[in-house]
């Protein structure tokens, strides 16, 4: 009853909100929601890896990035569209990330956890130099017309391609609960995130289990790489700000908890988006990004400790 | 045996000495991940290749040593303690960011070598903490600094405004990247016009360099004010993004201007980036009135199978040709022969002017003082102004997105 009670309140009070911004400007909902859909959309791969495989991808980013340049490449060789390569790039690129997984991962999973920090920051210097060496620092964006499709709302015009990540995350978020829930394979995956020694008992593969999630999550991440290329340009650095907000998302919603970064994002998008419209409050809107998840990870801290 | 090895060792450093001799080192720094930077290097060792190809300065051969900076200052400054001290080079040459050379300003200060300067151009950060003559009279900036950068661009929207009296430039809107070179540039600009009678306002966005994708409360603040002139100062990776969300938002000012250090590989290709302009100091478009210009963009383009895109390359193929010109009037590379030398330097360069060094607000060996104004046209950087180096008439204004 009570949580009953407290969803109908923040229920209420997230449409209040939405309708007060709405009634102030249409577009800071719009653009709020758009950027949320895109941080989403990035950040639940990799929690998926930190809350079955526990470990903190710092080169998830870069994944993105080589997916999106494998993209562009192969997009600009064969002249089609970037959304008909996504499919091919993001198979290649979970083999890529099985590769990986075996080769370096799979070896660090017993170490200390600074060292797996190393490892992955290690594999995002790699990635990111080896792109540079292959493609210089030259940033490269595909013209498509499509990304400029727009709308308007009274004097307010504005674009709405964007909304492609949010449907992205939605999709990821549902897909994956679906994954994890009604699968073999995936109700192995949560068994091995909640106690791999326990799965290990009843017979699961917890290596292959590992392996299967850390490839999936380097798949997923690279499907986003070829959407990401249709709106931003690319090069090698493109990548390392979204494992950093990715890695603040997750650590904001909680280890695991992909639908804690969908409201995450959510409430970080439009915080954002809020402070981007205000005049005056423009340059703070970067900061605010880092305020919320420090703020929440407080709470959540003097909470548990209550508890 | 031992003593035709000894003999053969006395040899080899015989050799190697008297070589040494006969050359003549310049040490260079570039970020070359950058592809301005990398099309620098490129064209400096191209120009060096064509003088020794023809025998040389005062007898001798340059020998050019590039070490990259990595755009970072520790490297910079690691850069050019490695070029003196252990590649003991005679000169030093190259730069790009202003956040390096401030960084390496106390070395070279420190060695006091004769450098003749391609990039940097935030005064603040760099020609304040060169000083004035003499401490600073061993370096030559080729490339203008930030405030006549932007005074020439003043005068060159005034220029076009008389010769095509249907543009207007007074109400100006700056979109600028919220990082150190953004801010400081509005700030700059906004100090210069407004005394000008010009009304100037401007936001801030993240760069996609830093991790921003979203332009439009910039773009939103831009569209109110209804600006006659719109410019925009970030990085390459921000130019085509920032035109798509112009255009989602339908926001099309009479002018529409881009002043990154560089472009992206695809402008030339997008249809959104047609009649928009920018600010350069040479394009392919400049072989069209320069032989010069065209020499250069021949030879380059036949040396490395690719077109030369990027100012810098002219710039730096016009620094090497300065600084060999020099060595042979002063004889050689003794420091106070070479600077009088430089003193006297009249170059036709590539970039469509005759380059000399005169005084700046701090320095006394300032290169070039002024911009150019170009516009995208058909895929390819036109020249608009100076009117002596047009290549393609104004396109105004510029129209409503389609």
């Amino acid at each position: 009853m009570l949580v009953t009670r407290r969803s109908i309140l923040w229920t209420v009070l997230g449409l209040a909100v939405a309708i007060a911004i709405l009634m102030w400007k249409p577009t800071i909902l719009v653009y709020g929601i758009e950027r949320a859909g895109l941080y989403a959309a990035v950040a639940i791969p990799m929690a998926l890896v930190l809350g079955i495989v526990h470990i903190v991808n710092l080169s998830h980013g870069e994944f993105m990035m080589v997916a999106a340049y494998a993209t562009y490449f192969s997009a600009r060789a064969l002249k089609i569209d970037p959304y008909l390569a996504l499919l091919p790039v993001s198979l290649v690129m979970a083999l890529f990330g099985y590769v990986v997984y075996r080769l370096t991962i799979r070896q660090a999973l017993k170490a200390p956890e600074l060292n797996q920090l190393i490892l992955t920051f290690g594999i995002a210097i790699a990635l990111s130099q080896t792109v540079n060496l292959l493609f210089t620092g030259q940033s490269w964006k595909m013209s498509l017309s499509y990304v400029s499709a727009s709308m308007s709302i009274g004097a307010y015009d504005f674009g709405v391609y964007d909304f492609v990540f949010v449907a992205a995350a939605i999709l990821l978020a549902v897909g994956l609960r679906l994954f994890l829930t009604r699968t073999k394979m995936g109700k192995a995956a949560l068994a091995v995130g909640q106690n791999a020694k326990g799965a290990a008992i009843v017979g699961i593969d917890v290596d292959r289990t590992y392996a299967f999630v850390f490839a999936l999550a380097v798949g997923l991440v690279g499907a986003l790489g070829a959407m990401f290329l249709t709106k931003q340009a690319i090069f090698p650095g493109v990548g390392g700000p979204y494992t950093m907000k990715s890695f603040c998302l997750v650590a904001m919603a909680g280890v695991g908890n992909i639908t804690g970064v969908l409201w995450g994002s959510l409430a970080l998008g439009l915080a954002e988006a809020s402070m981007n419209g205000v005049r005056e409050l423009r340059d703070w809107s970067s900061i605010v990004f880092f305020v919320l998840i420090i703020a929440t990870i407080l709470v959540r801290s003097v909470k548990e400790k209550k508890a | 045996m031992k003593k035709f090895v000894v003999a053969l060792a006395v040899l080899a450093l015989v050799a190697g000495a008297s070589f040494g001799q006969n050359v003549i080192k310049i040490g260079a720094h570039w970020p070359l991940s950058d592809p301005g930077s990398a099309e620098s290097a490129k064209a400096a060792q191209m120009a060096v290749d064509e003088i020794n190809k023809a025998g040389g300065v005062a007898g001798k051969q340059l020998q050019l040593i590039v070490v990259d900076d990595e755009a970072k200052g520790d490297k910079g400054v690691a850069a050019i303690e490695k070029l003196v001290t252990v590649d003991k080079v005679d000169v030093l040459f190259g730069g790009f960011t202003s956040g390096v050379e401030a960084a390496i300003v106390p070395t070279l200060k420190k060695y006091g070598i004769v450098t003749v300067a391609t990039g940097a151009a935030t005064s603040g950060l760099v020609e304040n903490p060169l000083g004035p003559s003499p401490d600073s009279d061993f370096y030559f900036h080729l490339h203008p600094w930030d405030y006549q950068q932007s005074q020439s661009e003043v005068d060159g929207f005034a220029a076009l405004a008389k010769k095509y009296p249907a543009v207007k430039t007074q109400k100006l809107f700056i979109a600028y990247e919220e990082g150190a070179f953004g801010a400081p540039s509005f700030k700059g600009w906004k100090a210069l016009l407004e005394p000008q009678g010009f009304t100037v306002d401007g936001a801030s966005f993240k760069s996609a360099l830093q991790g921003g994708s979203d332009y439009s409360g910039a773009l939103q603040a831009a569209k109110d004010f209804k600006p006659d002139m719109f410019w925009w100062i970030g990085y390459a990776p921000d130019a085509l993004p920032l035109l798509e969300q112009a255009k989602a938002m339908k926001f099309s000012p009479p002018i529409y201007l881009g002043a990154p250090p560089s472009w992206p590989a695809d402008m030339a290709a997008s249809p959104l980036a047609e009649n928009t302009m920018l600010f350069g100091m040479w394009s392919p478009a400049m072989n069209k009135i320069s032989p010069v210009s065209k020499k250069f963009y021949d030879a380059y383009s036949t040396a490395f199978k690719v077109a030369p895109v990027s100012y810098f390359s002219a710039l730096s193929y016009s620094g090497i040709y300065i600084l060999a010109e020099a060595i042979k009037k002063a004889g050689g590379v003794d420091k106070a022969k070479l600077i009088a030398a430089l003193e006297q330097t009249k170059y036709v360069s590539p970039l469509g002017q005759t380059i000399t060094f005169t005084a700046s607000k701090v320095i006394k060996h300032q290169g070039i003082q002024n911009q150019k104004i170009l516009q995208w046209q058909k895929g390819a950087q036109e020249i608009i102004w100076p009117f002596e180096a047009q290549s393609a008439p104004l396109t105004y204004p510029l129209p409503a997105w389609k």
